[in-house]
């Protein structure tokens, strides 16, 4: 016989007994498929970009009550950063304005260093000063 | 790509088959459901997206190495059980063959006739014998044959040459005629 023929005869045989599976491995066959089939790429759902506000270590919001708390969560930070950038520009001008107060003493009591009339820095700041005021 | 329903018929027209080629390779059948389970699963999460006529190779390929897998991890495992098996008895000869024989003959239930048992007989034997051949060899025999791949096809799921496909095909087709025959079997 040629091997052909002869695998053709085996096929036969095999074939059926495929016919011949029992009703559990049929049935966990099945199960099998269906697992398969749920893991599909057409059974997960789209995954597309969402801009979705979220709160440092909070929950993603997006509906209801959640979706308020996450516009409040948004809203917080920049709030917070909003006071802090202008505590720190009122910071620097009070010092900045404390800091020319104490030149104009030390000037007035006549406590500047001689050296310092001789300075161009001081005299370029001073015409500055009395164009400003 | 192939949608659901194409990967569900293609999966539905190969899993008693992948079973059968499990089995022979294992000998067991909840690790042949497994690796089959397996291999359906990493076909349709990995290759979903693939043309359905990429399916059938790409499936016979994940199969095998599924299979593949579940001998390294056994080897793994059997070098410890192998240690405490010698000092277990073992009950695989207690088994009776005429319980099988009897078991095949019930199982065609009212319909059974004579013919129909030896018949089962038959492919039973057919598919023990099948199942004794070296893995490569039947393999590659499986393909060709039962699956209907050709040579080259086969070659590439398996990852040898051409020739070594006629090989394994040509001592496979012989070592199976002559133990069949050897049980009195002629097709």
């Amino acid at each position: 016989m040629k091997q052909d023929e002869f695998g053709y005869r085996i096929r036969q045989a095999l074939n059926e007994g495929l016919e011949r599976l029992d009703y559990r491995t049929s049935y966990r066959l099945q199960q099998a498929r269906q697992a398969a089939l749920a893991r599909h790429l057409s059974a997960q759902p789209e995954v597309g970009w969402v801009p979705v506000a979220q709160t440092a270590g909070g929950p993603p919001s997006n509906a209801g009550f959640s979706g308020w708390m996450g516009r409040l969560g948004l809203a917080a930070p920049l709030l917070a950063l909003a006071i802090g950038i202008f505590g720190i520009y009122q910071y620097q001008e009070s010092r900045r304005i404390s800091e020319l107060a104490d030149m104009d003493f030390a000037v007035l009591l006549d406590e500047v260093p001689l050296s310092t009339y001789a300075d161009k820095g001081f005299g370029a700041m001073l015409s500055q000063d009395s164009n400003e005021f | 790509m192939a949608t659901r329903d194409e990967l569900s018929e293609f999966l539905a027209s190969v899993e008693r088959r992948a079973f059968k080629q499990a089995q022979f390779a294992t000998r067991d059948v909840d690790a042949a459901l497994d690796i089959v389970q397996d291999a359906m699963i990493k076909l349709s999460e990995s290759y979903g997206d693939r043309p359905v006529a990429e399916l059938p190779l790409l499936f016979t390929r994940i199969l095998q190495n599924v299979i593949h897998d579940h001998f390294r991890r056994q080897k793994v495992r059997s070098t410890w059980v192998t240690l405490f098996s010698a000092l277990t008895p073992r009950d695989d000869d207690s088994a009776d063959p005429l319980e099988t024989l009897e078991a095949l003959a019930g199982s065609d239930g009212a319909e059974s006739a004579a013919d129909k048992v030896e018949r089962a007989q038959v492919i039973g034997i057919i598919e023990e014998e099948v199942a004794r051949l070296p893995a490569r060899q039947r393999e590659a025999f499986l393909m060709r044959y039962w699956q209907e791949m050709d040579v080259a096809e086969t070659a590439a799921a398996m990852g040898c040459s051409e020739g070594s496909v006629k090989t394994h095909c040509s001592r496979a087709t012989a070592t199976l005629a002559k133990a069949l025959t050897a049980r009195g079997i002629t097709l």
